[in-house]
């Protein structure tokens, strides 16, 4: 009685178990038939070709925009496109690279490059050089190099970045004192800071001078890098120049002339509005170069910023390169790479698609682009234009773009074992150090297996 | 703070309850309501402060951050907001949502009571293996489902529709499930039997003895369900990549790039508005909160 | 595992002890066929869209999958080893995770439920203080809400500003956490609405019965109200709990972990392995650690149960 009827019902799951699990290999069977259907015709019919990115809504609409332009240049092709957030971007991305659905172009960036690189997720892009489908007629070298991995092109620079301290003019007028001299040292730097935090009674900088970047300034300042060629291990031996920035940096905030560590997790909500030079709260911050035109916006009218470069350690050389902002990169996955290309190589040299672009993301790297630009540029945006323009020559080479184990190095180790340990008094400088190199060298090995 | 609100929530009880007439009733009244409406004002600054900022101009709101009065009273960042992205605007965004959430809640709910209930009132073997199953698949963290998920529904060809979103609400919602199976726990098996004994089959019993009597919990279910539905953004994200597709809250998403301009002022303003139709869910059902078990008794 | 699957099973079982007396009456009748065909809904969904994934998290708990690799291997143990034996973030994740949940459940449920208590009346109003204790509950995790928790606890912020200090709340290693607390029972709306819901549900005729038999107020409170509103109190619990230790994106949008991993709740840190790091072998690892852990606290929760829950059903 009780037994007979359970059998049964463990038929009907079975029956039910199967019949869900038809449901499903019965699908995709339907759909690459569509596909199938559709791929023959590529060669005349509608090509749909796919492209993702990340940004905020200015980028989205200018984006959208030159794709529409792009379309109808090109009538047969099809432009889908997604975008999202830095940080769903990311998440998107990752998955539909596990489900091998990834877009014919992706944005990509630099930190990441080499992760998607060394995983063949990106298509090399020499081929499109060479057959011209990309024209870099007027594009230097030094911009495309960041692209490059491997001696290949991995990626299209959509706009050159540096790094850069601003200053606010007023304030250092208020302060009776002169605009820095370019090429100064921590040691200068320091001085400036302090002396406008004890003219004026506010931050003389913003904070967040603990940032991995500024770590890599160190480095690439004394013609080091942070990491081996190979990707394995720390690139330097001597933490000794890390270790005096550091201290510079803890007297810096325990003299009040930045926020603390603390203060700086209390205000920064990772965006430029939110910076203390934005409400006049401090007098300096740093900021990448394509971020002055967000500062600009959120501090109104009436403000005058001077760009200046990073500072360096003493008899360094320049601490600055010049950075690609983000790329353009094809998949491995693509169904359409010719199109691809053709495209990116049409957001690269189009002078109206960047017109509509307006260097949104960075300084074009196409010589005849910047030259078609300059007339239409705002206050901002010809700041970012010169400052890139006075700083190209003395910069110093490109270091290569970030290893696989970057990220993991920079979220597990660098942050929670070293840094804020230090800054918030639990150990000293030199252990954090040490920490921080066996720590480091650890997670690096052992990505690199 | 909390012994403070312990007491009064003591004496609402006794007011609550106790029919019989305090003598300083009015006192009593007074004192309730400028307790619960000045306490309601701290549990609202937050979001006063939100709809503040939405009406602040680009030059003040990162200058005048703090003060809830814009010095200048505009409607700009409603407009940005609302523009979108590259002509699609939240007209569309917001169809989306509502179909997902809409759609979504309905499943969700009525699937849930089924399930409840035969879990609640119905002995059958391996129920208590199922049971456990079901609260299990709460426990795992969705950040390591969506990989192997995602795969399914795009083997399906399934990506950029709404059928990764909606169809697993088919089996209702385990929190829902739960939840509804203790509301039906809490009433008197004595109903059960006895509209047994007026011949109602199981059907007959869930229908016109259960389901009124648990309307309080399916209206609960049905706030709470659309609220969730209407603020993920993780399953859209992951299965519609077209943007005509996109909800609010993925789209509220797309407004920020730490690296470049963010339009906080749209964020603020769209971030407002989106809060409108979970209000509205909101005020709608609870009204039938109010009105309590006396008169779902009597439908039943 | 085993015992935190059989625990939770105690519950359903509760109501049905000494099932041979009441086998004559339908509603305690064991009844296979009605019974799958009532929770089939949910047994088709399962097996169709959750079961397999659940499968697939579990199996790559054992590898070095990285996401973006199509190849790996298997690791065996070895995730599940170097949590404990070799990161000291995870320990820490454990512990913000731990404190979190011990401080923000006991204080979410009690705000709950005293407001609940508090707007359960027909007076005039209730519906716009219900409204107004409920709104925050609907602001949830957009990006907007950590700007505006931020702003409040900011350094020129409303609380700063209250208490006439110069606080970074958010920076500080020891309060930090405590402004994800106050968020967390700032949020009180669903537990607050369930627990309304269940006071609905409570007949009227006890509370006239008691009051006749001369019951103050505060005796009904705990003979009647607290009693039958057990069941309620009880699902609460168990769903607090669940998500109190799977507590994910008020630390993702607001603190991001820091300070000095103060808030670095453990679904966060799976996160940030998973997609940042990408190492999601390691971070299922730790996904089904988490499952394991919160299964065990719900199991002692049901197992304890049978001594404080009451039900409506049960009654004879």
């Amino acid at each position: 009685m009780r037994s007979r009827p359970s059998v049964l019902i463990m038929l009907l799951m079975v029956a039910a178990l199967v019949l869900s699990a038809c449901a499903p290999s019965a699908a995709p069977s339907v759909a690459p038939a569509a596909d199938s259907a559709a791929a023959p015709a590529a060669g005349d019919g509608p090509i749909e070709l796919r492209i993702a990115w990340w940004g905020s809504q200015n980028r989205h609409d200018r984006t959208i925009a030159v794709i529409e332009q792009f379309e109808q240049l090109y009538p047969n092709i099809d432009v889908v496109f997604e975008f999202a957030g830095w940080a769903d971007y990311w998440t998107l991305m990752s998955t539909q690279a596990a489900g091998g659905n990834l877009p014919d172009v992706m944005q990509q960036d630099y930190a990441r490059l080499e992760e998607w690189v060394s995983r063949g997720l990106l298509a090399p892009l020499d081929d499109y050089v060479a057959d011209g489908t990309f024209d870099f007629s007027n594009v230097s070298e030094s911009s495309l190099a960041g692209g490059r991995l491997g001696g290949k092109l991995y990626g299209v620079n959509l706009g050159t970045n540096s790094m850069m301290i601003v200053i606010d003019a007023d304030k250092l007028a208020e302060a009776g004192m002169e605009i820095p001299n370019p090429d100064w040292t921590f040691s200068e730097f320091e001085q400036v800071a302090t002396e406008l935090h004890e003219k004026l009674g506010i931050y003389g900088f913003s904070g967040a001078l603990s940032n991995e970047q500024l770590w890599k300034n160190v480095y690439l300042s004394l013609g080091q890098w942070v990491y081996s060629e190979d990707g394995t291990a720390l690139g330097y031996e001597d933490d000794q120049p890390f270790i005096d920035y550091l201290n510079m940096v803890k007297r810096l905030q325990d003299a009040g002339v930045t926020q603390t560590r603390e203060q700086e997790l209390a205000t920064g909500g990772g965006s430029v509005e939110t910076d203390l030079i934005v409400t006049g709260r401090s007098a300096m911050t740093f900021l990448w170069s394509n971020q002055i035109v967000a500062l600009a916006n959120a501090a109104g009218e009436g403000r005058n910023f001077i760009l200046l470069p990073m500072p360096r350690p003493e008899g360094g050389a320049s601490a600055n390169y010049l950075k690609p902002s983000m790329f353009f990169s094809i998949t491995s996955q693509a169904r359409h790479p010719k199109e691809a290309a053709m495209f990116i190589d049409f957001f690269t040299n189009n002078i109206e698609a960047n017109e509509t672009l307006m260097a949104e993301r960075g300084v074009p790297i196409s010589s005849e682009v910047r030259t078609a630009l300059e007339p239409m540029l705002d206050v901002s945006q010809k700041q970012m234009f010169d400052y890139i323009a006075s700083i190209e020559s003395s910069v110093s080479p490109i270091p290569p773009p970030d290893v696989a184990g970057h990220a993991d190095v920079i979220n597990n180790v660098y942050w929670p074992l070293a840094i804020d340990p230090f800054l918030f008094g639990q150990i000293s400088v030199e252990e954090a150090m040490r920490i921080f190199r066996a720590e480091a060298n650890a997670v690096l090995a052992e990505t690199a297996r | 703070m909390s012994t403070a609100t312990t007491t009064t929530a003591e004496r609402a009880a006794v007011h609550t309850s106790a029919h019989s007439l305090w003598r300083n009733k009015a006192v009593r009244t007074v004192f309730y309501h400028l307790m619960v409406a000045g306490f309601g004002i701290v549990m609202l600054y937050p979001i006063l402060w939100l709809f503040a900022s939405s009406f602040k101009g680009r030059a003040e709101i990162w200058t005048n951050v703090s003060s809830l009065i814009p010095q200048q009273f505009t409607l700009e960042n409603y407009v940005n907001g609302w523009r979108g992205f590259g002509g699609i605007s939240f007209t569309t965004f917001y169809a989306n949502s509502f179909i997902y959430a809409g759609i979504g809640t309905l499943l969700a709910v009525l699937a849930s009571a089924l399930v409840a209930y035969g879990f609640a009132r119905i002995q059958f073997s391996g129920r208590r293996f199922w049971f456990a199953c079901m609260l299990a698949t709460l426990m795992l963290p969705v950040q390591v489902q969506i990989i192997p998920q995602y795969i399914v529904f795009s083997q399906l060809g399934w990506i950029n529709t709404f059928y990764p979103l909606l169809l697993p609400r088919i089996g209702g919602q385990a929190f829902f499930i739960f939840m509804i199976m203790q509301f039906i726990r809490g009433i008197p098996r004595d109903l059960d039997e006895a509209a047994e004994m007026d011949g109602c089959g199981r059907g007959g019993i869930f229908f016109r003895i259960i389901l009124p009597q648990i309307t309080p919990a399916l209206i609960t279910a049905a706030i709470f369900s659309f609220y969730w539905t209407w603020e993920d953004f993780l399953t859209p994200l992951i299965y519609l990549n077209a943007p005509r597709l996109y909800t609010v809250s993925l789209a509220l998403r797309a407004f920020a790039d730490p690296s470049g301009t963010t339009d906080w002022g749209a964020i603020f303003a769209m971030s407002s508005l989106s809060l409108a139709p979970v209000f509205a869910i909101f005020v709608f059902f609870q009204r039938f909160l109010v009105e309590g078990i006396s008169t779902t008794g009597l439908k039943g | 595992m085993s015992e935190a699957l059989s625990a939770p099973a105690q519950a359903p079982s509760a109501s049905h002890k000494g099932r041979p007396v009441r086998r004559r009456k339908a509603s305690f009748r064991h009844d296979n066929l009605m019974g799958y065909l009532f929770i089939s809904p949910w047994l088709i969904a399962f097996f169709a869209f959750t079961f397999i994934p659940i499968i697939a998290s579990f199996l790559l708990a054992f590898t070095n999958y990285d996401v973006l690799n199509p190849s790996w291997g298997w690791v065996g143990l070895q995730n599940f080893e170097r949590m404990f034996t070799r990161d000291p973030r995870y320990i820490k994740a454990l512990q913000a995770t731990f404190f979190y949940a011990f401080m923000a459940i006991p204080l979410r449920l009690i705000f709950a439920l005293a407001i609940a208590m508090l707007l359960n009346t027909n007076r005039r109003m209730v519906s716009g203080y219900r409204a107004a204790y409920y709104a925050p509950s609907i602001v949830g995790g957009s990006v907007a809400i950590a700007v505006m928790w931020r702003e409040i606890f900011g350094r020129d912020g409303l609380v700063n500003a209250i208490l006439g200090a110069d606080i970074a709340w958010l920076g500080n290693p020891n309060t930090a956490i405590w402004t994800l607390i106050i968020l967390a029972v700032w949020q009180f709306g669903s537990p607050m609405l369930i627990f309304l819901a269940g006071l609905k549900q409570i007949p009227r005729e006890f509370y006239e019965a008691a009051a006749i038999d001369g019951a103050n107020g505060w005796q009904q409170f705990w003979r009647i109200t607290l009693p039958l509103l057990t069941p309620i109190i009880f699902f609460n619990l168990v769903m607090q709990l669940i998500s109190g230790f799977m507590v994910f994106t008020q630390a993702f949008i607001i603190t991001g972990g820091a300070p000095l991993d103060t808030t670095l709740f453990y679904a966060l840190y799976l996160y940030q392995r998973a997609f940042v790091s990408l190492q999601m072998g390691y971070a299922s690892a730790m996904a089904w650690v988490l499952l394991a852990i919160i299964a065990i606290m719900t199991a002692l929760v049901f197992r304890s149960s049978s001594y404080w829950v009451f039900y409506g059903s049960q009654e004879e």
